[in-house]
């Protein structure tokens, strides 16, 4: 790795997160589609099974990393004076770390079985 | 046929204004730069227009054109229908009427070194290539640097200070695909970041416009997997 950080690995994140997503996607709607029936204990047991959880937990991450590197581009864009650049950028990343914050919350509990 | 074009003296006037001239026995074969020639001639001899080969090789006279950058010299006035709106080139200064200051967009040509580089001592004979060698640099050395793609780029006018704009990553591109060059690595590293290359959303404003019918948008593409090989 001789190139610093900035270019292409949020470029790479981005892409990588994008496949991920439609991937999980891909698998995971039909899958919750033809569980029967379609009520709150179905689909609390497919969060409960571990391998779900986790490809769940994933498909958040990458939504939240697609989402900061698709938020940080418009910023670049458009928002030119340093000052209000800086302070959309920490208002971004808050926000998208405290989404993270609450879906690890509502997921990891529900791993074991538990919630 | 009718001819509205963007007018601006910062000497004289406060502000840009568009002024309609009319034209008689135009046929549809005429080019746009022929029109401008006669207004000049017959009707206004103060607007003003970069003009030069009047072919399609020098691209001295970009404009746009019914919102569409083109060259006016190679820009027949039947794809274009009975009004015609002339403007000069996007996000540039305006130096006069539809003359624009195109510094930044040399500077940013400039930066990317449009030229071989090489570690090796210079030899006694040619660098030579071998025919594929060679064929992999077309599409990429025939742009004539007239600057209707980079000035029809949205990034490029959002970021013209830092974004390269197509019409240099192509030459980047044309560079960093030339067998005979030693310096890809110094290349590539000079154009990450944030701002120089990866400003580029494949918006392909830039090849919907090229009038050489080049493909800015791929050359881009070809260095972003090159980048990419890079750093693995």
């Amino acid at each position: 790795m001789t190139l610093r950080a900035g270019g292409v690995r949020p470029w790479v994140l981005q892409r990588l997160s994008a496949l991920y997503m439609a991937l999980f996607l891909l698998l995971a709607v039909p899958a919750a589609w033809l569980a029967e029936p379609l009520d709150f204990s179905t689909w609390h047991a497919m969060f409960t099974r571990p391998w779900f959880n986790v490809a769940t937990t994933l498909f958040c991450l990458a939504l939240l990393g697609h989402a900061w590197v698709g938020g940080r581009d418009i910023l670049l864009d458009y928002v030119h004076p340093p000052g209000l650049r800086f302070a959309l950028l920490g208002l971004l990343g808050l926000f998208l770390l405290s989404m993270l914050v609450w879906l690890l919350g509502i997921l990891l509990p529900l791993m074991g079985g538990v919630a | 046929m009718r001819i509205s074009i963007y007018r601006y003296n910062p000497e004289t006037d406060q502000a840009p204004y568009m002024q309609d001239y009319r034209l008689d026995e135009v046929s549809s074969e005429t080019m746009v730069l022929e029109l401008l020639t006669r207004i000049k001639a017959e009707q206004d001899e103060s607007l003003s227009f970069r003009r030069s080969c009047g072919e399609g090789v020098c691209g001295s006279d970009g404009m746009n054109i019914n919102g569409k950058n083109r060259l006016a010299c190679i820009t027949p006035v039947g794809e274009l229908g009975e009004s015609i709106e002339i403007r000069p080139l996007p996000g540039m200064p305006v130096i006069r009427d539809l003359i624009v200051d195109l510094s930044q967009f040399y500077h940013q040509y400039r930066s990317v070194k449009p030229y071989l580089i090489t570690h090796d001592a210079e030899p006694e004979i040619e660098r030579l290539q071998s025919p594929q060698e060679r064929d992999r640099l077309d599409g990429l050395y025939e742009c004539i640097l007239c600057a209707c793609c980079s000035t029809s780029c949205p990034s490029f006018w959002w970021n013209p200070d830092k974004f390269r704009g197509p019409a240099a990553l192509l030459q980047a591109a044309r560079f960093l695909e030339d067998s005979r060059d030693q310096g890809t690595a110094e290349r590539l590293n000079e154009l990450d970041g944030p701002y120089r290359l990866y400003r580029c959303h494949t918006i392909m404003n830039c090849t919907d416009v090229c009038p050489k019918h080049l493909n800015p948008s791929e050359a881009i593409g070809k260095i972003k997997k090159k980048m990419l090989k890079h750093i693995i």
